[in-house]
């Protein structure tokens, strides 16, 4: 058939020319990071995508550091981050100039699997978790546990979870020994395995650990006193592992990113933060 | 007529050949892409690459060999399994079962080839993981995420690949030769093993290389199910016990979420493009081993 | 003895067949019978919610059959150009060696791991072309992922027309290019109908090709454009989600989305059934 060749080129130049037409069409918001941060700014993106027509595109693939890395390279407009931002974030992308806006308080929590917990593991000294993280501890009865081998689920080294462990652990994340540990990406991943593996323990947001499956042991200090990631521990940063939700933009918030900020920023914003077991931001105060 | 006859052989015998060119392209280029894109972790490191034992990116160190053992772990035990099998259950069909069930059972095979690897890691997360620590209870595995469990995962994905390879092999040797055998007296089984595999014999080999080449790049179904723990490397390399831990392999590693964050740093980078390259020619030479035991009938003048 | 072997070899090649026909039956039945539970027409026509973990998968199913129909205009083309190479215009005793690099390079490009595919579409759309995600690219690498095997599909039936069309086409004054589109290609549809089913149904579930430069978890509907148009797609979804399988209630979305993406490559690959089973009809009367 010899207008079946014809028809064929027809159509693909049809399509051919429908692609080019629609390449020239407007940008989307991009969003790139924290799987701490991005329950509640995804709840607002779909708050915004209902109200006003934006769209805003959430991407979680690399944890904090993934974000940072988008938004210096001109992946995304917005990073999420769940950590301070270093000297290293700027000196890293020396042309771009972070300005962070904290939208949030969390806690880095050390979790357990339900038999530790009900087996006596309440709090742990930061000795302790030295020992749990570089393999010295192997068994939970050495702590005041069950006699149970220690499952350590380590947070990926480039998530904002890990950062602010190794921060309050040794001082300096590039100070932390080498370790081999099974890694976690995701909140939910971490939740996920720990729930599952008896005997485990990982880095994890506090507002993750429900009670039920998975529990937020304390920090245990000299004094004997316990620091629990209470909420009112984190706010007022009695808990040594608090740490803020940021969301990082290169230069000052604009367009939908301002959009963005300011909805978070605002009471129904934080209303979201706290809904997702977060703390809220002081009011009216920017970090950088 | 003619003449438009011939304008219409040019373009199509063009469009034809340029496409076949433009195909051949992307895939060479891949390989060339992979190769430039590495070329920061061969310079620095060189051989130390491909013989480390470390892979610790935030202080760049970076050593493959404890990930080419995972994938080569996890595709072993995947062989170990799936060949015998595959191999036996296309006996079953190619030499037992008259041609209507053959089809049948072929058909249920090939369902499942069908089934995507992302619905295999889900199966592997949810039933297998309980499996395999009961399994592997003498050996104290410290959870179900384990070499093993990424093994038998791929076991279960790559026999019908292998099943169908080796059941093609055999129904490809005439039946004649079956005949005669039996006129001979001899049983069936001494007609199967005698007779039919080892003219088969290539044809085997290649059903068993060409699931192997399936295992060696097979991610996201490993993915779930192998606890994701660098610098495992086994103390002792034939023993059982590597098996019941967690590990990594070069796939595995490609799927996870320093792919994101490398881009930034060259090295690390080249680091993660060279488990590319390594797997690239692992994976295609095997292939290449596996095709070339398959005769195709493109000879014909 | 000879016949305790030959009853043993019986036993042993019955027993494995078991062993895979129940892994067959039990695979298919854990899905049907958990995802059924979920299955209904809310799940199929709702969004997703819930960071991703409840509701429906309406636009992952949608996602979805925009990265099949786009891979399906990129691989059609491209095969019918290689098939039509390697049958008709590299035909013949002189051309026999590149027809043989060209069938090693399809064996070779057809196990490329498809991980592979996914970074070097990372690498050349996201970064390159600076498409960031893009359905489009997602299309593209699907379409060359699944290129090899329609093209073989299509050689082979290319190969196996009886000569006697070709000769009488030709016997009748038509060009080599007439004979082709009218005779060849018409006559060898079902071979290319049935293997890019096939290959489509394969594409439908892939993860990793999108996993890089075309599929995001959530935040993505219909795609408005080839830049910063992601879409969300099944296997994806189900990929991220099967890492937080400890709700039950995500887990019993996760059944339910899995039933779906394997309905959906059933039907692809059953579609071709009628087609396969006329090819071999028609093939043992020539």
């Amino acid at each position: 058939m010899l207008r079946t060749g014809q028809r064929l080129l027809l159509t693909a130049g049809l399509i051919l020319a429908a692609a080019a037409a629609l390449t020239a069409a407007g940008a989307p918001l991009r969003v790139n990071g924290s799987t701490t941060v991005n329950p509640v700014v995804a709840e607002a993106s779909d708050l915004l995508r209902a109200e006003r027509g934006l769209t805003i595109q959430v991407d979680t693939q690399g944890g904090s550091s993934g974000g940072m890395a988008a938004l210096g390279e001109g992946r995304a407009e917005v990073a999420m981050v769940s950590r301070p931002l270093n000297p290293e974030d700027q000196t890293h992308y020396p042309k771009a100039h972070f300005v962070a806006t904290r939208i949030g308080l969390d806690g880095v929590a050390l979790v357990v699997s339900a038999d530790v917990w009900k087996g006596g593991v309440r709090s742990l000294t930061k000795a302790q978790v030295r020992g749990l993280y570089e393999g010295k501890v192997k068994n939970w009865k050495e702590v005041g546990g069950p006699d149970r081998r220690v499952v350590f689920f380590n947070k990926e080294a480039g998530r904002g979870t890990w950062e602010v462990f190794a921060h309050w652990l040794y001082g300096d994340p590039k100070a932390a020994p080498l370790v081999t540990l099974p890694e976690v990406g995701s909140n939910e991943e971490g939740r996920s395995k720990v729930s599952a593996t008896p005997g485990s323990i990982s880095q994890l947001s506090a507002a993750w650990a429900d009670g039920k499956r998975i529990f937020a042991v304390g920090i245990r200090q000299d004094d004997g006193r316990v620091l629990l990631p209470t909420p009112a521990a984190i706010l007022n940063g009695t808990y040594p592992l608090s740490r803020p939700l940021m969301m990082v933009t290169d230069g000052p918030p604009q367009g939908a990113a301002k959009i963005l900020i300011d909805l978070l920023m605002s009471p129904r914003g934080q209303a979201l933060v706290k809904k997702n077991g977060y703390e809220p931001a002081a009011v009216g105060e920017h970090a950088k | 007529m003619r003449n438009t006859g011939r304008r219409r052989l040019e373009l199509t015998r063009v469009a034809s050949l340029g496409f076949t060119a433009l195909a051949a392209l992307v895939f060479l280029g891949m390989l060339v892409l992979f190769g430039v894109e590495s070329l920061p972790v061969w310079r620095h490191l060189g051989l130390g690459y491909v013989t480390g034992t470390r892979w610790f990116f935030r202080v760049h160190e970076f050593g493959i060999l404890p990930m080419v053992y995972g994938t080569l772990a996890v595709s072993a035990v995947a062989l170990l399994v799936a060949v015998p099998l595959g191999v036996g259950t296309a006996f079953f069909t190619a030499e037992v079962l008259p041609r209507r069930a053959r089809r049948t059972v072929k058909a249920a095979v090939e369902l499942l080839a069908g089934v995507p690897s992302v619905i295999y890691g889900l199966l592997g997360v949810l039933l297998l993981r309980d499996f395999v620590v009961k399994l592997l209870a003498h050996w104290d595995p410290l959870s179900g995420d384990t070499l093993l469990t990424g093994g038998l995962l791929l076991a279960v994905m790559i026999v019908p690949t292998v099943m169908t390879l080796a059941d093609d092999a055999l129904s490809g040797v005439p039946a004649d030769h079956r005949m005669a055998a039996r006129a001979l007296g001899l049983t069936r089984a001494e007609t199967a093993l005698q007779v039919a595999a080892r003219q088969a014999l290539p044809g085997l080999v290649s059903a068993a290389l060409l699931g192997l080449g399936r295992a060696l790049g097979e991610t996201i179904a490993v993915f779930l199910v192998i606890g994701r723990q660098d610098n495992q490397w086994p103390e002792r390399l034939l023993s059982v016990q590597p098996l019941a831990n967690a590990g990594q392999t070069l796939t595995t590693k490609l799927g996870g979420s320093e792919t994101f964050i490398a881009y930034g740093d060259p090295l690390h980078w080249g680091a993660i493009m060279g488990l590319g390259l390594v797997l690239f020619v692992v994976v295609t030479a095997v292939s290449l081993a596996g095709a070339s035991l398959v005769t195709w009938g493109g000879d014909r003048a | 003895m000879r016949k305790g072997l030959d009853r043993a070899f019986t036993v042993c090649a019955a027993a494995c067949a078991a062993v895979v026909c129940a892994l067959v039956l039990g695979i298919a039945g854990a899905i049907v019978w958990r995802g059924m539970a979920v299955l209904d027409w809310r799940f199929v026509s709702r969004l997703a919610s819930g960071g991703g973990g409840a509701g429906g998968v309406l636009y992952e199913i949608l996602g979805t059959v925009i990265l099949v129909v786009t891979a399906l205009g990129v691989c059609a083309p491209l095969a019918v150009g290689v098939a039509l190479a390697e049958a008709v215009y590299l035909d013949g005793h002189e051309n026999r060696r590149t027809r043989r690099w060209l069938f090693a390079g399809l064996y070779a490009a057809n196990s490329i791991p498809s991980v592979l595919l996914g970074i070097a579409g990372l690498i050349v759309f996201s970064r390159w072309l600076g498409w960031g995600k893009s359905w489009l690219a997602g299309g593209i690498l699907l379409g060359l992922m699944i290129l090899p095997t329609v093209s073989v599909a299509l050689i082979e039936r290319l190969r196996s027309l009886p000569r006697k069309y070709v000769e009488a086409a030709t016997g009748l004054g038509l060009s080599r290019s007439q004979v082709i589109w009218s005779v060849l290609l018409p006559q060898s549809l079902g071979g290319l109908v049935s293997g890019l089913l096939l290959g489509l149904a394969r594409a439908a579930g892939e993860t990793a090709p999108i996993l890089f430069a075309a599929a995001v978890f959530s935040g993505a509907g219909l795609p408005a454009g080839v830049r910063d148009s992601p879409v969300v797609a099944l296997p994806y979804h189900i990929f991220v989600l099967a890492q937080d399988s400890l709700d039950p209630a995500v887990q019993d979305h996760l059944w339910g989305a899995a039933a779906v993406l394997l309905a959906l490559v059933l039907a692809l690959s059953l579609l071709a059934l009628p087609v396969r089973l006329r090819i071999h009809e028609e093939a043992k009367s020539a």
